[in-house]
């Protein structure tokens, strides 16, 4: 498992990547031990999927692939995809101080001060 | 004084000659000019034993980092330079078979760092280009990178034995030790902790290979033989390299990074003022946080840290960071002092006194400016919330105070973008402070940690959890756990009373805390350290030897009365707590060159007591710059005794992290190369 998630780090080829960690997952679903890194690979993978969708919506304008899932909610607050976020958040059940951190340095560095004044 | 210890210690300069001639004849077995292709990890070494300009000399016409790619070279002769890795000779391989497939005609020579490998030649056999490459090696070992510390440079030596397995490393320090001993003389005594030090000593002591050493170099008269050779792994003090180094070299090397004795530095920091006016002392550089603040796209530049032409840097480099704002105050009045000093200079015979001391003054002055500019890079960072937050943990966790609370402090760090590698420390330092982290919180903030830094870090924390490393675990263990981990159960509370490692901060020990090894982390003690001390300054665990010298001071006495250091006894006094311990226990009488295997003559026990001896302390797996801080504060409280510090790299919390992860250090970017 651990080989196809270093596999997964060294390609590019989004398709490859991504069924490299389902790989991965498939093999940690077989141990019982290893029910938090099997269900930490599933996480991956839906990820995954939706960071290709956040890049078709945005027109290929924005890199999502690969991204961490905090990176993936200041990438969408940096480009206005806002309820996006919000997506994210509740999909990955990101807690709430992380989140309220990441709006608060995204539209700190995007000087949006009427947005922080409602904060 | 300086000049005076440093007599007594080992000349180590013999050791960088015997690298850069083993270059030199590695070189020169290839007749004609060449082109070298550089293993980019060896760069940094390499420079520590030679400069550019004696590859020239020798031959070298052109230089590349050895990676995927093409290689195309004008001269017939292609030496590769390379540590025995898969990855290197795979690229090599291509490398040939291209020029084969364009019929290019070059000749090969692989050299292997320290030594020749089997899997190398075999790969190279399944490649089909084994009859095309010469291999042979370039012995580099031990290179000398301060006065009283020798490294091996393999920066990932700790990765490779805890979490690959691969004990290459392990004896290659046999090795480089077993040629010390050639050169200064044999170890009487092996002494240490851990199974992979155990596993090091019993290497060293039955007969190795011979190893070639080049003819011509000095040969080092030996004034402090060696009393005995200390080997302690890494893994019998995980918790010290966790913690934030508290020195000033130590907090460089956690907030800029030193890789090979090098740090990069803004250009401005290094290139001295145009015209350093002494008429103008407010030219000095005020010690005041406001002034340098890299620019954030200023050009960088590597520079070399050292004591040996840095007088300043001597003196800063184990101080507390506390401290070193202080004494650069000091240094900048003296300075000052001095320039003015040309005011009194009446007659001519004065004044060229004067000018005499110029270019002392001047290279003082550039020194000044070196470190206060440093410390205005790290001084905003240790006032960072984030900084003052994980130091807080940290202690709180040494205390074990409130233990449940600081994981989701470090929760709080995860929210707040701490890097990633200072969150793993602390949850490292949590589980094994504590015995493991209560199962629940820790998925949660392992779920967190993948989910802000990405889960590709899913393999780090595997390796963390996996044994022998066993440095995050849940509490309890599942059933299901293997027997050895249960066993490798750090006794960290124990510990922390028999071995004196936390310094109360009430206002009666602060005193302490300046006088103890405990300085370098402001209050605790590194175990390594202290299990030294175990054996060559007995004492020194239990109560604080500074105290009487101090004492002595006062009365005027001086450090003259400075007591001689106690023969080596092994672990004498200190059983209980090395039982306690996960990893062997062994002390070792080494056979003299006769075959005499007897426990220490008198006379040598008696020799200890008139003349100076070395110890010399190996860490396997990497020891941290507050280790090496603590270790010389331990030398200066006796006399008769000097430390060799030896290790296979200087690590950092840092620096382990990042390399089980494997993102470490990058190689440098260009194609072309310079050391």
């Amino acid at each position: 498992a651990v080989l196809s998630l270093e596999e997964a780090s060294r390609m590019t080829d989004p398709s490859a990547v991504t069924s490299a960690v389902k790989a991965a997952h498939k093999f940690f679903s077989e141990d019982k031990d290893r029910t938090f890194e099997a269900k930490m690979t599933d996480e991956s993978t839906r990820l995954l999927a939706f960071q290709q969708q956040l890049e078709k919506e945005a027109d290929g304008k924005v890199t999502f692939f690969g991204l961490s899932v905090s990176e993936t909610i200041r990438t969408c607050l940096l480009n206005g995809m806002a309820k996006k976020a919000d997506r994210v958040k509740a999909d990955f059940k990101v807690p709430d101080k992380r989140f309220w951190y990441l709006k608060l340095h995204a539209l700190t560095s995007m000087r949006d001060f009427e947005a922080l004044d409602t904060f | 004084s300086l000049g005076r210890e440093r007599d007594q210690s080992l000349n180590l300069d013999s050791l960088k000659e015997i690298g850069k001639k083993a270059l030199i004849d590695a070189l020169n077995s290839v007749n004609g000019a060449k082109t070298l292709v550089l293993d980019p990890t060896l760069a940094g070494p390499l420079g520590l034993v030679t400069e550019v300009s004696l590859l020239k000399h020798h031959g070298v016409d052109k230089m590349f980092w050895l990676e995927p790619g093409p290689l195309s070279s004008t001269t017939t002769n292609i030496v590769y330079l390379c540590r025995p890795l898969i990855k290197y000779v795979k690229i090599l391989a291509d490398q040939i078979k291209r020029h084969a497939r364009e019929s290019l005609k070059h000749r090969y020579t692989l050299f292997l760092v320290p030594r020749t490998s089997t899997l190398v030649s075999r790969i190279l056999e399944e490649e089909g280009v084994l009859g095309d490459v010469t291999i042979s090696s370039y012995n580099l070992q031990f290179i000398p990178i301060a006065e009283d510390v020798v490294s091996l440079e393999q920066d990932n030596a700790f990765k490779e034995i805890w979490v690959d397995g691969d004990e290459t490393v392990i004896y290659n320090s046999a090795l480089a030790l077993d040629t010390l001993q050639k050169l200064y003389g044999p170890y009487p005594r092996i002494i240490g902790k851990g199974d992979y030090a155990s596993r090091l000593a019993t290497l060293l002591s039955r007969p190795l290979p011979e190893q070639p050493i080049p003819g011509e170099f000095n040969k080092p008269v030996v004034t402090a033989p060696f009393d005995s050779l200390i080997i302690l792994d890494r893994q019998v003090d995980m918790i010290t390299p966790l913690l934030t180094q508290l020195t000033y070299e130590g907090l460089i090397d956690e907030l800029i990074g030193i890789s090979n004795s090098q740090v990069e530095l803004p250009v401005s920091l290094l290139t001295p003022p145009s015209a350093p006016n002494p008429a103008n002392p407010a030219s000095l550089p005020s010690t005041s946080a406001a002034a340098v603040t890299p620019v954030n796209n200023e050009k960088m530049k590597k520079h070399h840290l050292t004591a040996a032409t840095d007088p300043l840097f001597a003196e800063f480099r184990d101080l507390n960071f506390s401290s070193v704002g202080k004494n650069l105050n000091r240094v900048a009045h003296r300075l000052d002092e001095d320039y003015k000093s040309r005011h009194q200079a009446k007659t001519p015979a004065q004044l060229r006194d004067f000018v005499g001391k110029l270019g002392g003054l001047q290279s003082e002055h550039q020194a000044l400016r070196l470190h206060t500019g440093i410390s205005e890079i790290l001084v905003p960072i240790t006032r960072t919330d984030i900084f003052n937050k994980s130091l807080e943990i940290q202690q709180n966790l040494l205390a074990s105070y409130e233990v449940s609370k600081q994981t989701s402090a470090i929760e709080d760090l995860i929210a707040q973008g701490a890097e990633m590698q200072i969150v793993v420390r602390l949850l490292c330092l949590a589980s094994i402070t504590a015995g493991g982290i209560k199962a629940k919180s820790l998925e949660s903030i392992k779920r967190d940690l993948l989910q802000a830094y990405g889960y590709n870090y899913l393999p780090l924390l595997l390796s963390l959890s996996a044994s022998p490393l066993s440095i995050l675990l849940p509490n309890p263990l599942p059933v299901s756990t293997a027997p050895s981990v249960a066993a490798s159960k750090y006794p960290f509370t124990t510990l922390r009373k028999s071995l004196r490692l936390l310094i109360d901060d009430n206002p009666d020990a602060l005193d302490e805390v300046e006088n103890d090894i405990s300085f370098v982390y402001s209050g605790y003690a590194p175990i390594s350290v202290r299990l030294i001390q175990c054996i060559a300054q007995k004492n020194g665990v239990i109560s604080n030897p500074a105290e009487k010298v101090l004492t002595d001071e006062a009365d005027g006495k001086g450090s003259s009365k400075k007591l001689y250091a106690h023969p080596i006894l092994g672990w004498k006094g200190f059983e209980d707590v090395l039982a306690a311990m996960p990893g062997k226990t062994f002390d070792i009488m080494q056979k003299g060159p006769g075959g005499d295997s007897s426990p220490p003559s008198i006379s040598s026990l008696l020799r200890s007591s008139e003349q100076t001896s070395t110890t010399v302390v190996f860490f396997l797996g990497g020891c941290t710059y507050t280790e090496i801080a603590a270790l010389r504060w331990v030398n200066r409280q006796h006399k008769g005794r000097k430390f060799l510090i030896a290790t296979t790299g200087i690590v950092s919390g840092g620096s382990l992290i990042e390399s089980i992860a494997g993102f470490g250090k990058k190689g440098p970017g260009s194609k072309d190369t310079s050391i």
